[in-house]
């Protein structure tokens, strides 16, 4: 969050995000549960809380052009959804800077749906409210929102606890890219819909992009990645190991994964 | 799609490491404001879910507070051992002062527990959006507004009924200091939203707040001017009043509901003071870790 008095820093205008030296730490408890009562008793016994330290990203410098569509790989806990958490300005940094330019639109690991009890229909509201968008707009949309997610009759207003895994995926997919977003943020989004839908997606995902938006997606389908990024970055513990054209980052993440180990000619990253 | 919609988020952003320990306060405010729609409908759409919007959902939301106040009423005057019970000295007035300081008492202790659980119960979206996270406990006052609102007909009819038939009731009826109803409700209403702010924060980091809440607030209640009136305590006793958050304002309606007096200015000062205070102390609690809120939910 930017101070009031601050001037705002330089951004070429070619630039959609630029992240610079960006290091993450949160602590997390270790603790079952987290209650007063087990605050209580640890003290009785004279106990420190078991805290562990994360490190989710660590010094990670990236420009990321307008128009560009960027693929971010890496294995469970690389900080991928963390960066993703950043950029929408959910996570602040630990250290560095995090500079957007543009509205930003989330799509992460299925963020609408906040509330199972209410239906689709208020849940996209009110996260559109959330977001800052109008009521009024909102509505207007929603008809479009509706009409690309193609849920099942009438689960879009049952409430989203019946949905299935795929139909929420199809609905919070839709709610993102019909928000005309400059930057949208996919992470593990594309994974749920069946194949007529993914398709779909794809092809909305490419007009996007036509239309010189800037999109970061995170996915384990690496072949999706390479049939629609311009380039992709690998995380692994929170480093960037490489960053660069598609189809070449995702080989080495593979080969990663069938060696297990960092291939050496890439340590110097 | 031609029309653009409304920036979400203003046109450059940065995030960095935050010294401070509030947010820049204008933008916090601003952006707050601007989704102030959001709290709304959240608690109309939460309202509607539960069909509390329905004409038997706001039966069903009296219904409780009003059976509580009978509950109550029958032990008060059980355990006072007078004959209040059945109708001689001022059994009404009894009734009516437990009636409205129990439905004036709700509308609190529901900010407190709706609100406490706000933060917690707003995960996805909390995880998934960057937005001004008061907005979820201001939902909450809002609900418990929502709720406590069809109470205060209720109360009217049932005092109007019952000063009618019990004549030894001292009720004074209705005056131009009923006026001053609206202020109470804004100070319960100010002083529910610090309340709410302070325990959702609290119930982040320990989640068995809202348990303790449930006790927490019985034993509140016990020590508020609800169930006795508040000039049965005496000399140094009346610190209880004041030192009470709520004290002052539940004297207020005393005053206001049951005298059919202008309260006094010590206990409209005590009340905006603890209004305001609770409201800034919630309020800096709650802002000041908000943005810690994402990696604990």
């Amino acid at each position: 969050m930017r101070s009031a008095s601050k001037p705002l820093p330089e951004m070429p205008s070619d630039l959609a995000i630029r992240i610079e030296d960006l290091s993450l730490r949160y602590r997390v408890s270790v603790e079952s549960k987290v209650t007063l009562k087990n605050a209580i008793m640890r003290a009785g016994r004279r106990e420190k809380r078991r805290v562990r330290v994360i490190e989710a990203i660590k010094n990670l410098t990236i420009d990321i052009p307008h128009g560009s569509v960027v693929g971010v790989v890496g294995a469970n806990g690389a900080g991928k959804s963390t960066l993703m958490r950043s950029i929408a300005g959910i996570l602040p940094p630990t250290e560095g800077r995090i500079i957007v330019n543009g509205k930003v639109s989330t799509l992460l690991a299925l963020g609408v749906g906040f509330n199972g009890t209410l239906s689709g229909r208020d849940n996209v509201i009110l996260g559109g409210l959330a977001a800052g968008l109008d009521r009024e707009i909102l509505e207007s949309r929603f008809e479009a929102i509706a009409a690309f997610a193609d849920l099942p009759d009438g689960f879009i207003d049952m409430p989203m606890r019946t949905y299935s895994a795929g139909m929420y995926g199809r609905l919070a997919f839709s709610v993102a890219v019909n928000m005309t977003p400059d930057i949208l943020l996919i992470d593990e989004a594309l994974a749920t819909g069946d194949a007529a839908f993914k398709e779909k997606s794809f092809d909305k995902m490419r007009q996007l992009c036509q239309d010189a938006r800037t999109i970061v997606i995170v996915s384990h389908a690496l072949g999706i990645l390479n049939e629609l990024c311009t380039s992709a970055m690998w995380l692994n513990k929170g480093e960037m190991l490489a960053y660069g054209e598609a189809q070449k980052v995702t080989d080495q993440y593979l080969d990663f994964l069938n060696v297990g180990k960092v291939p050496s000619a890439l340590e110097d990253f | 799609m031609t029309s653009e919609p409304t920036a979400l988020v203003q046109k450059i952003q940065v995030f960095e490491p935050h010294k401070a320990a509030l947010p820049p306060l204008r933008p916090y405010f601003r952006e707050l404001w601007r989704r102030r729609r959001f709290a709304l409908e959240l608690s109309r759409f939460t309202d509607k879910a539960e069909y509390l919007d329905s004409p038997l959902g706001s039966v069903w939301l009296v219904l409780n507070p009003l059976m509580l106040s009978l509950v109550y009423f029958l032990l008060v005057s059980i355990l006072s051992g007078s004959r209040a019970s059945k109708g001689s000295a001022s059994g009404f007035d009894t009734l009516a002062h437990i009636l409205i300081g129990l439905f004036t008492w709700y509308f609190a202790q529901n900010c407190m527990t709706m609100g406490g659980a706000s933060v917690t119960g707003g995960g996805k979206l909390i995880l998934n959006q960057a937005f001004p996270r008061a907005l979820l406990p201001l939902s909450s006052v809002v609900s418990a507004f929502r709720q406590f609102i069809p109470t205060l007909p209720i109360y009217v009819i049932i005092y109007l009924i019952g000063s009618t038939l019990d004549s030894k009731s001292t009720l004074t009826g209705m005056s131009w200091h009923t006026l001053w109803v609206p202020v109470i409700i804004l100070f319960v209403a100010v002083s529910g939203f610090g309340l709410a702010l302070l325990f959702a924060t609290l119930n982040v980091y320990f989640r068995d707040t809202s348990k303790i809440l449930t006790y927490g607030g019985r034993i509140w209640l016990y020590l508020s001017p609800v169930l006795w009136l508040p000039e049965r305590l005496h000399g140094w006793h009346r610190i209880l009043l004041w030192a009470n958050p709520l004290g002052p304002v539940l004297a207020m309606t005393t005053t206001v509901w049951i005298e059919g007096r202008p309260p006094s200015t010590a206990q409209v000062l005590a009340a905006l003071a603890w209004a305001l205070g609770l409201l800034l102390i919630g309020g800096y609690f709650f802002m000041s870790r908000e943005r810690d809120f994402a990696v604990r939910i």
